[in-house]
């Protein structure tokens, strides 16, 4: 009897660890954007210790010189979001392609190894992306600029951000497409070989359209990863100090390349802004998020 | 018809082999600007240099040699040197009974090492070296003609990435002693205990979210929210720790989805047999269940150590980008990853250092997967 009491005790106790961990590991979201929030606004209020930052020359300002303490991250956020779904825009019809082909075209094998290369390259670290983009990537948009007689900065581009995001996100889209095209009921495609369609037809006309609630959503996934990206984007965007950026060409600034930008100050309103900067970031993230979840409830109908 | 399919298939064929040429053009293009530079030195080594001075004279002798060696000999000194990149003069040979062996300096005394650079050879009347602006041929061509040497002053040498390996590895142990507890026991609550489907809705949408939250945002949240935690252990600025604590919450989710799959794949006949036979739901757990998930946490584990050795957004903010040849856990250091980073955006970008490292990274990644793929194979095979 003593025992099963014991064992009923530690049965109730690992419960409520457990839950503790549960309840911990959930809120850190709420403790992060809490805190972001809480650091992002201060620039913005009255009693600011290094001086108030006009919130909506912040956020439409076209002008970004931390050395003359003008803080307008507007054109910023044009730039992130182009270059974010100019990406998407190449992206995507690949990364669909590519799954289409691995699931339904491929002989299995074949597959199996195609899938390996995309495991791989979700795997490379978005550092070596970066290496490879300034070392490759604006290589080759020098050259091309050259040919067109257009001058680039060194190949340090809008358009070498735009490629070095596509390769970057493929592998997310890609997955996430394969999901979704793998769980598409074999009825359907039966039921469309049986009307006389094609292998192909069937391929293109059933399966991507079944699959596209999935591949929706590796598309948002896929959005989300190219405004997020810091490090690879920084090394290949220039940083421009005033925009927006529309020529492929000229050099940019996205939000993360501005956080990252004068890592040497501890504090100060070069500090704090990056909190804030974060903060638009994260909003940029979650509002293309519900915009695109919306489109996608539509086409969905 | 059929050509319409044909060209539709072609754009497949044209569209799935990008992904190919893209891997290949990444592998191509950094083994080919880092494989000269990786050696294991390069991975013991120390990054900075380290300066000596010889304090007292040593005497010329003579070193015949019979065999072939590289760079410009001097036989009455036994020591041969090379020149190097960026005009240094490099030691490649050093002759086992040379002076150049046993150097008095300030703390002891010290051998010249091959890959050593000398940068002055004070000979009294005038000095020769990197510094007075000679090249190897120059300083033994003057040295030959001395008999005693003065003082040298040497660099040893620079480039390894010792410190990093450390720092990473340092940044992988804390890492994942925090999230797998934490972690693990979330994802059993999750699955086994919690019945209220509207409140197990609310605390899945909470860690989901977190896989959408940027890393550098993470590393941002990480220095305002994790830093005095780090204080409460008497670290006042960016160190591995607070590195390791930012990873552990970038982390979560995914050792709580490695952890879940695996617990959906035990069968439930498990668990009813067991709770019939009186044990307790944690007995259940902790005995049956647990055992049976085993693979899938370590798929869980290697998919974060793979995290923690690419992550560099997060780890620039709560770690600093300072390469540390000697990183502690509670001082400031640059795992692989930001090590590339801090190479690449330094005035000087040093391309062939960062594409070595890489190299190094990318070998571990692709190990990391092919034990992945072995282990997902285990995993179906015993359960299924």
């Amino acid at each position: 009897m003593n025992t099963l009491n014991k064992n009923k005790l530690i049965d109730s106790i690992a419960r409520y660890i457990f839950m503790a961990m549960t309840i911990i590991s959930s809120s850190f979201t709420i403790i992060l954007f809490a805190f972001l929030f809480v650091k992002g606004i201060k620039p913005f209020l009255p009693n600011y210790e290094y001086g108030m930052i006009n919130f909506f020359e912040f956020l439409f300002g076209m002008v970004y010189r931390q050395d003359k303490g003008i803080y307008g991250i507007g054109f910023i956020i044009i730039n992130t979001i182009i270059t974010g779904f100019l990406s998407l825009i190449i992206s995507l019809p690949i990364s669909v392609l590519t799954s289409l082909f691995i699931v339904k075209i491929v002989p299995k094998k074949f597959g199996v190894m195609m899938r390996y290369v995309v495991d791989i390259l979700s795997g490379v670290p978005s550092v070596v992306y970066g290496v490879f983009a300034s070392g490759l990537i604006t290589l080759m948009v020098k050259n091309i600029g050259y040919f067109f007689g257009i001058p680039t900065a060194g190949g340090n581009s809008m358009l070498s951000v735009i490629i070095l995001l596509a390769i970057m996100i493929f592998p997310t889209i890609t997955s996430m497409s394969i999901t979704a095209i793998t769980a598409v009921d074999k009825n359907l495609e039966m039921a469309s070989l049986a009307l006389g369609a094609t292998k192909t037809q069937t391929n293109f006309k059933v399966v991507l359209l079944a699959a596209k609630s999935g591949i929706f959503s590796g598309a948002i996934l896929g959005l989300g990863r190219a405004y997020g990206e810091a490090t690879a984007v920084s090394m290949v965007a220039g940083n421009k100090l005033y925009g927006p950026t529309f020529n492929l060409f000229d050099i940019t600034r996205t939000l993360t390349s501005t956080m990252l930008s004068g890592l040497k100050e501890t504090s100060g309103v070069d500090y704090d802004i990056r909190f804030s900067i974060g903060l638009i970031l994260l909003i940029v993230i979650f509002g293309s998020n519900i915009i695109l979840n919306v489109a996608k409830r539509r086409i969905g109908k | 018809m059929k050509i319409k399919d044909k060209i539709y298939n072609l754009i497949t064929y044209i569209a799935s082999s990008m992904g190919i040429i893209v891997l290949i053009a990444i592998l191509l293009f950094i083994f080919n600007k880092g494989f000269n530079k990786l050696s294991l030195q390069m991975i013991f080594g120390k990054y900075w240099a380290v300066n000596y001075i010889s304090v007292e004279p040593i005497k010329s002798g003579n070193f015949e040699l019979t065999n072939e060696i590289d760079g410009i000999y001097s036989k009455n000194w036994g020591i041969a040197l090379k020149d190097g990149d960026s005009k240094n003069i490099t030691i490649t040979f050093i002759h086992k009974d040379s002076p150049f062996n046993n150097l008095i300096v300030k703390d002891g005394s010290i051998n010249l090492q091959k890959g050593y650079t000398i940068e002055k050879i004070d000979l009294g009347e005038l000095s020769v070296g990197k510094i007075v602006g000679n090249n190897a041929q120059d300083v033994i061509s003057t040295i030959d003609n001395y008999q005693t040497i003065q003082s040298v002053y040497f660099k040893s040498q620079s480039g390894g990435i010792f410190g990093g390996v450390i720092a990473t590895f340092y940044l992988i142990l804390i890492s994942l002693s925090i999230v797998l507890p934490i972690g693990i026991s979330s994802s059993i609550y999750l699955k086994e205990y919690e019945k209220n489907k509207k409140f197990k809705a609310i605390l899945q949408y909470g860690i989901d979210t977190l896989t959408g939250i940027p890393s550098l945002v993470y590393g941002l949240v990480g220095v305002t929210v994790l830093f005095p935690i780090t204080q409460l252990v008497n670290i006042n600025s960016t160190s591995i720790l607070l590195g390791g604590l930012t990873m552990s919450i970038i982390l979560l989710p995914t050792i709580i989805k490695a952890t879940n799959d695996a617990l959906d794949n035990v069968p439930d006949s498990l668990r009813q047999g067991s709770l019939s036979l009186g044990a307790t739901n944690f007995q259940t757990i902790y005995k049956v269940v647990l055992p049976c998930c085993i693979n899938g946490i370590l798929t869980g584990v290697l998919l974060s150590i793979g995290r923690v050795i690419g992550e560099s957004a997060a780890l620039i903010y709560t770690m600093g980008t300072f390469v540390n040849d000697a990183p502690k856990i509670s001082s400031s250091g640059s795992s692989l990853a930001v090590m590339i980073y801090s190479f690449m955006v330094q005035e000087n970008p040093n391309m062939e250092l960062a594409s070595a490292v890489s190299i190094i990274i990318l070998i571990i990644v692709m190990i990391l997967n092919v034990i992945l793929r072995v282990f997902g194979k285990k995993f179906e095979r015993k359960l299924v």
